[in-house]
């Protein structure tokens, strides 16, 4: 484990509009390399917006603003020198939902590799399809069916494969939108497991919704409330000994 | 029973009377309907089916070298221009040898459609060994004799009422008794374009016609309406300018189809001095009235690929571009090429505008190109069916089964396509 903790991803004062309807206020965070970082609050607080902010996957929404400054490795990923294709190669994201490409196992993975002409050869490719199967602990599963479409694996293994697609362009930071609740608990433990794995190579970002995903898999937790950064810290801080009221009464149950 | 029950126990019978009205209301409307249906296709079938045959009459002609080549000069240009007409007048004239006047052996030569002659030189000038020697021939017979042979009611009828004179009928009994007269095959029906004589009237020239339109009309909508589908759905902001635009392609589908022609007489022919007649120009009048039908099944089918396909394509860095052209357009375009189709069966369908841009001359050459003149089977239908001689009610009828074969081809094709390719997610 990295004592000194790097920063990866700082927000500075980030605001983010809807229409006139503000979703996110004023947010400062830090997200270390290296770490599982989850964001918990209750429905509609604003974890999402909050994440999509830092693959700016909020372009795509019209009507959605931002202010501020999100900072990957010190650098503004909102100025307008940097194009976003290149930002979301670098800022992997997994959905709620599943969402494999209706196309066979193989070209799901290998999708982002030849978009972005990261290989040379076929074998190249194949290579690459494969070592990302085995780091999402999804080849044993299919190796034998990479022809057959990703629609027909179970939800936990599709999930598993949205994974694998993300990792094999190499990513340096993966966002999870409630990556599991999709999933029945076996899924959910094995794509947990696999999270604590990722994060000896990438950072992690996990929106959930489960008091107890965020403690098993987090090291740093931020609580959210109506659009407001309530609290920000240690996991194990955040949950043994809350500083803040709200946080301590979402997590104990009360809101939520 | 409590009093809640009580009053919805009451009011039930009444709610089934009215369910069960209802179901019988839309029974008879499914009923009728279906009745129309097959009254329809009944009538037409039965009609159609007469004109996919004609009748034939077994002469013996004699190439006379006498006849066909007086100098014995045994030039081909010679024997290409000989009266033929002489040698089948001499055929039936040998089997009638008692009709003596020009009136009478006029009235018996029209008995055989005039297109034989030259189909009499053809197998001549293809086979010159021929010449001086008597052959088998089953000669079409003129319309007239077809129509009094397809509908033996009609021989009852007066004389004055009916398409041939008593002696008319009388020769053409002969023939029958003779076993001189059959229904053969109307092969000039799938071969040839218009006529002025039924019997030489073909549907082919029309399907031809409707092919170069429907071809040109694919060529332009397809690409243009998919484009702007695609742009409309997925590239543009919505904002009112678009907005308005997308209201505006609506309201362009409702628009009545020869409005489409006005502009095209306005702007292809008058402004842009394009042939008259011409496929290429109904193929473009055509495709102005499908685009909107085309971009509304795009944008529909766009709108069903469900939007996390998206967010996965522009999740891993795929411009909007890739992820239209990799994810979305594949997905859609069972969607779309069933509009496309239901659109194009429509265009086929369609007379009203290509009435304004020409399309509605009497053409008697198969077209060949998309800048010959033409027509298109509706308005091929369109013409017989104001034609007066009796012999193109058949054809009028004929032709119609073409255009509804077509028309249940490309819908059939369109729902194989649908349901092959149908998606859950
Ligand atoms: N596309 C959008 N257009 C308009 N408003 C939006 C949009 N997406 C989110 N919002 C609003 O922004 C606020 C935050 O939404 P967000 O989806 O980020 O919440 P969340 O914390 O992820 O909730 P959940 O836990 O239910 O997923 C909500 O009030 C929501 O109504
Ligand atoms: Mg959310």
């Amino acid at each position: 484990m990295v004592n000194k903790k790097n920063i990866k991803v700082l927000t500075k004062k980030v605001s983010v509009f809807y229409g006139d309807k503000q979703a996110i206020k004023d947010v400062n965070l830090e997200i270390f390399e290296n770490q599982v970082t989850s964001l918990i609050g209750p429905s509609g607080c604003g974890k999402s917006t909050f994440l999509r902010c830092i693959n700016r996957m909020n372009d795509t929404i019209d009507i959605c603003r931002i202010t501020g400054k999100v900072l990957i490795d010190n650098d503004d990923i909102y100025k307008a020198t940097l194009d976003p294709v290149l930002l979301r190669a670098r800022v992997g994201m997994v959905f709620q939902k599943p969402n494999p490409f209706p196309k066979s196992i193989f070209d799901n993975v290998a999708y982002g590799p030849q978009i972005h002409g990261l290989t040379n050869s076929k074998e190249e490719l194949e290579d690459l399809v494969v070592r990302s199967l085995q780091k999402a602990g999804l080849f044993n599963e299919v190796k034998d069916r990479m022809n057959e479409p990703g629609t027909s694996l179970s939800g936990g293994q599709q999930q598993r494969l949205c994974i694998a697609r993300a990792i094999a362009v190499s990513p340096e930071i993966i966002l999870m939108d409630e990556p599991c609740s999709a999933l029945d608990p076996i899924a959910t433990a094995v794509i947990e497991e696999l999270i604590d794995e990722l994060m000896q190579n990438y950072t992690i970002v996990i929106v959930t919704h489960s008091m107890q995903q965020a403690a098993r898999v987090s090291q740093q937790t931020a609580y959210f409330h109506m659009g407001n950064l309530i609290e920000f810290g240690e996991t194990s801080k955040i949950f043994q000994n809350p500083k803040n009221k709200q946080t301590q009464d979402y997590i104990t149950g009360r809101i939520g | 029973m409590n009093k809640n029950t009580r009053i919805i126990a009451k009011s039930l019978k009444k709610r089934n009377r009215s369910e069960s009205t209802f179901r019988l209301m839309g029974l008879l409307g499914i009923i009728s309907a279906i009745s129309f249906l097959v009254i329809i296709l009944f009538s037409i079938i039965n009609e159609g089916k007469k004109a996919f045959v004609s009748t034939q009459i077994k002469l013996d002609i004699f190439f006379d070298s006498k006849i066909l080549d007086p100098g014995n000069s045994g030039k081909i240009t010679e024997i290409e221009n000989a009266n033929y007409q002489t040698l089948i007048k001499a055929s039936l004239l040998n089997f009638f040898p008692d009709v003596k006047t020009r009136n009478d052996q006029r009235d018996l030569l029209s008995m055989i459609s005039s297109s034989e002659q030259e189909n009499l030189m053809r197998t001549l000038t293809n086979d010159i060994s021929l010449m001086n020697t008597k052959k088998e021939f089953w000669l079409k017979s003129s319309s007239k004799y077809d129509v009094i042979n397809k509908n033996p009611e009609m021989i009852d009828f007066a004389e004055e009422d009916r398409l041939i004179s008593n002696q008319q009928l009388f020769w053409f009994n002969e023939l029958k008794k003779d076993n001189r007269v059959k229904f053969g095959f109307n092969k000039i029906f799938f071969t040839a374009a218009d006529s002025t004589e039924p019997e030489q009237a073909g549907i082919w020239g029309s399907v031809m016609g409707s092919f170069f339109t429907l071809f040109v009309t694919l060529l332009l909508s397809f690409p243009i309406a998919v484009a702007a589908g695609v742009f409309l759905e997925e590239l543009a902001p919505k904002n009112r300018f678009t907005h308005f635009i997308e209201v505006n392609i609506n309201n362009l589908a409702a628009v009545p189809s020869i409005i489409f022609g006005l502009l095209g007489l306005a702007i292809f022919l008058n402004v842009m001095h394009l042939p008259r007649s011409a496929p290429l120009v109904g193929g473009m009048v055509l495709a102005l009235m499908t685009l909107p039908t085309i971009i509304i099944a795009t944008r529909a089918s766009l709108k069903a690929v469900p939007p996390s396909i998206r967010e996965a394509a522009i999740g891993m860095g795929a411009t909007k571009m890739q992820t239209v052209t990799h994810h979305v357009l594949p997905l859609s375009m069972p969607g779309i090429s069933t509009g496309t189709i239901i659109g194009m069966s429509q265009a086929l369908g369609e007379s009203a505008p290509l009435l304004m841009i020409g399309m509605v001359a009497f053409i008697v050459d198969v077209p060949e190109s998309f800048l010959d003149s033409s027509t298109v089977l509706p308005v091929q239908i369109y013409l017989w069916k104001s034609t007066a001689a009796r012999g193109f009610v058949e054809l009028t009828a004929a032709g119609v089964l073409v255009l509804l074969t077509f028309l249940i081809l490309m819908n059939s094709f369109a729902v194989i396509i649908r349901k092959k390719f149908e998606k859950k997610w």
